[in-house]
């Protein structure tokens, strides 16, 4: 699912659009989502990002209802803390022994939907980014805005690793594999033990690979690269 | 223009035995020169040391007649004029971006933004990146890859590229374009030293041949000079 979110920041319709305005339309819904505790607000919150994620930036509807969806579940599980009242609910179930009674109230109920639907729509609106921005866009804008060079340099370099460690992780679980590294209980945990430990050396190597690489092309100890031409639809 | 080894001895740090044992090449500027030998011959670390990655402990490098300073100037412009193109593309590919990755070279050798911009674009139509460019380098597949990295050598513009078997694991196909390309450089008077152990390729490509053995230089010159006598027909023979 990461990856494909990945994909999608790389091939949406708004990939090429300046990442200032992607992030300020997000944090805009996000800030409406938290300023206004009204359920109405969240849904039309949820409705426009909604729109602007499929409408607008073209990603297929059924990838954003997936995300969504798998958000929510997560979401639920949470939600469902709000929903549940302990102490004077007439309809609820009595704790043996203990003379305490957990249940839905009218009210609980209400406040937990309310709080579903704000929370939704703070999520469709960092979904809204995330399927529009690539990673490298927002560094770029982080640069802009003066953030330290190191601590972007990190993100950056963090952002890339991900990728090769994913790809090394997926060419050692495989290695295990047909040798019946994952054939029982037993086996499947002591290969996730020797494959994470590998990783970690394989993350070191890669560094130092990495490095050497870095400094066979005049690497100063910055790493200045250039910014992409981006579109700014109110610029002329 | 010339890079020359004289007697160059290069140990790695707590190894006794040396990687580079009193090896004397020249490279000279537009050659196709292959660098062949076992595993653990020395090629790597000559490509290391001819880029000042590693320094000699013992012997002199020496670029156009001068020998290589080692301060940070003299690293400096050693690493202009000798670009070094790593095995695995995965270890040289910095940037989450294909654009970004390619000019980081030229931002470094303190070109401007404008200037940097024209040679990533020149770098990418040269290596058939041009619609690739923004593209994020994860995506890339394995040929697309050793692509960019070569561009990304590309981009400093160097007078000698050292070639550390990056065409081993790629299909006929895209060997075959990589192949041309480094032809296409060696035409252009950049000396082109390719590490590989394709004998058939060092025979139709290379100009010149160095064959390391245990960090010595066994056989260096013509190529149907260098890879004549038993142990190469041997190994050229039928395996079954």
């Amino acid at each position: 699912m990461w990856l494909r979110v990945d994909t999608f920041a790389y091939t949406n319709r708004l990939s090429t659009l300046h990442p200032a305005y992607k992030v300020g339309i997000s944090a805009l819904a996000l800030g409406v989502c938290l300023a206004f505790d009204q359920p109405l607000t969240s849904a039309l919150v949820l409705g426009v990002m909604w729109v602007l994620m499929v409408g607008w930036a073209d990603i297929p509807w059924r990838a954003a209802a997936r995300l969504l969806t798998a958000e929510s579940g997560f979401l639920l599980g949470g939600v469902l803390s709000v929903a549940l009242s302990v102490g004077d609910v007439p309809s609820g179930l009595e704790i043996a022994g203990l003379g305490i009674r957990v249940g839905v109230s009218a009210a609980s109920l209400q406040h937990a939907s309310n709080v579903f639907l704000r929370v939704l729509g703070s999520i469709a609106a960092l979904d809204f980014l995330a399927l529009t921005t690539p990673v490298p866009d927002l560094l770029e804008l982080l640069r802009c805005l003066r953030a330290p060079e190191a601590l972007v340099e990190v993100m950056g370099l963090t952002y890339r690793f991900i990728f090769v460690l994913l790809d090394s992780l997926e060419r050692m679980r495989r290695a295990h594999d047909v040798r019946l590294g994952f054939a029982n209980r037993r086996a499947a945990l002591r290969s996730t033990a020797l494959i994470g430990a590998n990783l970690f050396i394989e993350a070191f190597r890669r560094g130092q690979r990495l490095e050497l690489a870095l400094r066979s092309r005049a690497w100063s100890g910055s790493l200045r690269v250039l910014p992409r031409a981006y579109t700014h639809p109110f610029r002329r | 223009m010339k890079l020359t080894f004289r007697d160059v001895y290069v140990a790695y740090p707590g190894t006794s035995t040396p990687a580079l044992s009193g090896v004397s090449v020249e490279i000279v500027a537009g050659q196709r020169v292959a660098l062949v030998g076992r595993n653990g011959s020395g090629k790597s670390t000559l490509m290391l040391t001819a880029n000042g990655i590693l320094q000699p402990q013992r012997g002199t490098v020496l670029l156009d007649g001068q020998p290589v300073r080692y301060d940070r100037r003299g690293i400096a412009e050693l690493r202009r004029q000798v670009g070094v193109v790593f095995q695995n593309p995965d270890d040289q590919l910095f940037s989450a971006s294909v654009y970004q990755d390619l000019s980081l070279g030229p931002l470094n050798m303190g070109l401007s933004q404008a200037e940097a911009r024209e040679r990533v674009l020149r770098v990418a139509a040269q290596c058939g990146l041009s619609d690739l460019l923004h593209r994020p380098t994860h995506s890339l597949s394995g040929g697309e890859k050793a692509r960019v990295a070569l561009a990304g050598v590309l981009a400093l513009s160097p007078r000698f590229l050292f070639v550390d078997e990056l065409i081993n694991d790629l299909d006929p196909w895209m060997r075959k374009r990589i192949v041309r390309l480094l032809c296409e450089l060696a035409d252009a008077g950049c000396a082109v030293v390719l590490a590989t152990h394709d004998w058939a390729l060092v025979r139709a490509w290379a100009q010149h041949v160095i064959w390391l053995e245990a960090g010595r230089v066994l056989r260096q010159g013509q190529p149907s000079a260098v890879l004549a006598g038993p142990e190469c027909s041997d190994l050229e023979s039928a395996p079954c």
